[in-house]
């Protein structure tokens, strides 16, 4: 199943913060989706996940849209990871992954078997087991944030929206999820993630999606949307770019002081 | 002090104006704030005398002179109307508007506390106490002399005597100590709530009536008064099932609320059901 | 954090509970009768004195307590879930008190003595606006102070309206029936009273309960919830109409009870590891137990005229209410 915007415009009091957005995504990809803050992505995401009704355009999955899918069937072939989600009550960390798997529970039935494997699956794939009886209260910001994606993952889905999965983690962790984003595309699930890394982004996404002002400026492989003149015009800032294990690397480096450049 | 002030002021404006007429033998302008003694005044007074009545007795479902007093000042109990209707005599119950006596007494305004007899001597000398104040104690004398008349009718004698409870709004029945007690026993009936160590009007919960085993139930008789939680005791689905083994006497709750020749009339209820078949 | 017991023993335990104290309920009133010989008379269709009390007091007086409190329970749980605040009671926030001023116009203006359900009806009217406004002013995320603050406001709007109300009325009882309708009582109800209500609040038990796996997801929020698979505005919809018939009937019958749906719901959360769906049904079975032994308290501590019963739940809840409110402000 593709997933195809279609010239979406999404408003917020009566800002335009996606604004003519055309995109396909295809299952295998890992596609990360970047830009500076207020650029739209989390906007833009919530309409790709049929969460906001799109004011222009429209979001089609395998050519058809949410209401010919149906909401249910739909929470089966997608998951989403909200960007500051936090668990109200003090529930039991693996309580939280379990939610994933209520798209595929008939109503009434309590959960099956094959339920516990995919918690126990997700809960490994996002390095939460350690921590799986606990308490949300009790665990830190980024353990937390690891149960939350376990959550997501605990769908199966074949598509995975993740808002900033990585945000709250430390390094290793970072990478270990990122990997782990990797192998499921690999596995031929439609992975997009919002990142502000850049590093982590160009060195694990297949494809790039840079957004500013609501529109869409660089879509393709990284090395082809992050370019000197994407990341001024976007962020403001220039890249440092090495090599490190053979891989290249990307990282922003300075800020371009945008009176200097009025100036020169 | 502003409260003192205003005190002096209306003691001197009743002094100067008007009240020097209060010592005369029958007073003028009697006002009553209370229920009963409206009752009282409008049977026993020359209409003349009546200034104002309360509220009360002009609502017809509780009144026995409701349609007597359709072209008397009503009041509510409050001590500015009454001083306002400039009264000689103010009749008033010992339990119900104390707040406005009191202000009446401070400012001079001679004040009749009527009791709440809980038997019939006590309503005689209530009768008598209220006649003799508004000046018409022969009045007095022939209504307790009708009372007397109605209430030595022959009562039935029966054993066992029949068992009854009264059973008013709220579950609240009349106890020992009561009029309605005296006039039960007078009857020739058994007050049931007697039994249960009751106050003299003490509230009851269904159950313990139904189960002190009564023949008869004595309940308000016109209930098309407004809707109240208070009265849904009495249309309860229970009464309905008891069927032929209780049977429900009903007395107008006006006919013996207050101490008048009305309760004669709830008498002659009493004896004519405890005389009847069970 | 102790591991909560598994979920059908906790639930069958509770029901015990229910049970026990139900049949307590019907053995202790005001005079004592032989139950085993009152039943034996109903059953062979005698009607005695015992049967009798039996059947249309003591009876009528136990279910409504049981039907009142799961209602209370259930719908505090639900609230607190749709709301994400552990203080949404019916109670608290000024539902129950909306339902009284319901249920008061439609006694009091005489439409429910020729339109039985006009009684439940006024109920559910009432509840179903002040949950619906609640949700309005306080429903997305979890803002303690609004919500309180717009249930005092709804509380004392709905009490000075009952009170107004009840004045107007030409009733000479209005004084002493807005204790009624503020603190709640079992006394004197019949079955009457059971056939109208019951149906009415099984059927908002149902759209509550139907919502439990939406009540878990919704911990994660709203659009967690949605991508999940649930349609967030009928949910919503559910939940309040469920609610408004739940309590609506309830406090048309009983009055307001108070502080049910706040301490049964936060007793029981440890228990059943915090997750929302499956607090409703635990939470209606000890709503039930806690009217039911309340119930049964007013009546075996011999203060007469018998006390109100929302004065025991108050006395109970109010304590715990300051002291959640507490345990909030320290975690803030």
């Amino acid at each position: 199943m593709e997933i195809a915007a279609e010239n979406l415009t999404v408003r917020l009091g009566g800002v335009a913060r996606v604004d003519r957005v055309s995109l396909i995504l295809r299952p295998g990809e890992l596609v990360g989706l970047i830009g500076p803050n207020g650029a739209g992505k989390t906007t833009l995401f919530r309409a790709l996940a049929g969460l906001r009704e799109p004011d222009e355009g429209a979001v089609r999955y395998g050519g058809r849209t949410l209401a010919d899918i149906g909401r249910r069937t739909m929470a089966r072939r997608l998951a989403y990871l909200e960007q500051t989600s936090e668990a109200h009550w003090p529930l039991r960390a693996d309580h939280v992954v379990g939610l994933g798997r209520l798209p595929h529970r008939r109503f009434g039935r309590a959960a099956a078997a094959g339920d516990a494997a995919a918690v126990d699956r997700a809960l490994r794939a996002a390095d939460a087991c350690a921590f799986r009886e606990r308490p949300m209260s009790a665990l830190s910001g980024g353990e937390r944030a690891r149960v939350l994606l376990a959550r997501a993952l605990a769908v199966e889905s074949e598509w995975l929206l993740a808002d900033e999965p990585v945000a709250a983690l430390d390094p290793a962790h970072q990478l270990g999820v990122m990997e782990r984003l990797h192998e499921a595309a690999r596995r031929g699930i439609g992975v997009v993630v919002v990142l502000h890394d850049l590093t982590l982004a160009s060195r694990f996404c297949d494809r790039l999606v840079l957004m500013a002002g609501g529109r869409v400026i660089g879509d393709g492989a990284p090395a082809a949307v992050l370019t000197d003149s994407a990341a001024a015009a976007a962020y403001g800032v220039t890249l440092a770019r090495a090599v490190a294990h053979g891989e290249p690397l990307v990282a922003p480096w300075r800020r371009i002081d945008p009176h200097l450049e009025r100036n020169r | 002090m502003a409260e003192r002030f205003l005190a002096f002021v209306l003691a001197a404006a009743c002094l100067g104006l008007w009240c020097g007429s209060a010592a005369a033998a029958a007073p003028a302008r009697v006002v009553s704030i209370n229920l009963c003694t409206d009752e009282l005044l409008v049977q026993l007074a020359d209409p003349a005398q009546v200034a104002s009545v309360s509220w009360l007795s002009a609502a017809s479902a509780g009144s026995n002179v409701a349609d007597r007093v359709m072209d008397v000042p009503q009041n509510h109990g409050f001590a500015e109307e009454v001083v306002a209707a400039r009264p000689d005599l103010v009749l008033a119950g010992r339990y119900t508007a104390r707040a406005a006596v009191s202000v009446l007494r401070r400012i001079g305004v001679p004040v009749v506390d009527a009791d709440a007899p809980g038997t019939l001597d006590q309503v005689k000398a209530e009768i008598r106490r209220v006649a003799d104040a508004i000046g018409h104690g022969d009045r007095g004398d022939a209504m307790i002399a009708e009372l007397e008349r109605r209430m030595s009718r022959p009562t039935p004698v029966r054993t066992p005597k029949l068992r009854a409870a009264v059973l008013r709004p709220n579950g609240f029945t009349a106890g020992p100590g009561s009029l309605s007690d005296e006039l039960m026993r007078r009857a020739g009936l058994v007050n049931v709530a007697a039994e249960l160590k009751l106050d003299t009007y003490g509230q009851l919960p269904l159950e313990t009536i139904i189960l002190a085993g009564v023949d008869l139930l004595i309940v308000d008789g016109d209930r098309a008064g407004p809707p109240a939680i208070a009265t849904e005791v009495l249309s309860h689905p229970i009464l309905a099932k008891l069927g032929d083994r209780v049977r429900v006497v009903k007395i107008p709750p006006r006919l013996w609320t207050c101490y008048g020749p009305s309760i004669a009339d709830a008498y002659d209820i009493l004896v004519d059901a405890a005389g009847s078949a069970p | 954090m102790s591991p909560s017991p598994p979920y059908a023993p906790l639930a069958g335990a509770l029901a015990a509970l229910v049970l026990v104290a139900f049949v307590a309920s019907v053995r202790i009133g005001y005079a004592t009768i032989d139950v085993g010989g009152a039943l034996a008379d109903l059953l062979a269709g005698r009607t005695s004195l015992g049967a009798l009390v039996l059947m249309e007091l003591r009876l009528p007086r136990a279910i409504i307590g049981a039907l009142v409190g799961f209602s209370l329970g259930l719908a505090g749980a639900a609230m607190q879930g749709l709301l994400r605040n552990p203080l949404a009671d019916a109670g608290v926030i000024g539902v129950s008190g909306a339902a009284a001023f319901g249920a008061v116009m439609a006694f009091y203006s005489g439409l429910s003595a020729s339109f039985g359900l006009a009684l439940p009806t006024g109920g559910i009217l009432g509840a179903g606006v002040a949950v619906a406004l609640l949700y309005a002013l306080a429903g997305r995320g979890s803002a303690t102070m609004t919500l309180i603050l717009a249930g005092v406001a709804i509380s004392s709007l709905a009490g000075a309206l009952t009170a107004l109300a009840l004045n107007l009325s030409p009733n000479p009882y209005a004084a002493t029936e807005v204790m009624f309708w503020l603190m709640g009582s079992l006394a004197d109800r019949s079955m009457t009273h059971v056939q109208f209500a019951a149906p009415l609040l099984i059927a908002g038990w149902l759209m509550i309960l139907v919502c439990g796996p939406a009540l878990d997801a919704l911990s994660l929020g709203e659009d967690t919830a949605t991508s999940l698979g649930f349609h967030m505005a009928r949910v919503r919809l559910l939940l309040i109409v469920g609610t408004a018939l739940a309590v609506g009937p309830a406090v048309a019958v009983t009055g307001a009870i108070g502080f049910v749906g706040l301490v049964v719901p936060h007793l029981l959360r440890p228990l059943v590891g915090g997750r929302p769906g499956r607090l409703l049904l635990v939470s209606g079975l000890g709503g039930a137990a806690l009217v039911l032994a309340a119930d049964i308290a007013v009546r075996v501590v011999g203060v007469r005229p018998e006390l109100k019963l929302g004065v025991v739940t108050a006395l109970i809840g109010a304590p715990f209410f300051l002291l959640l409110l507490w345990r909030l402000r320290r975690e803030a």
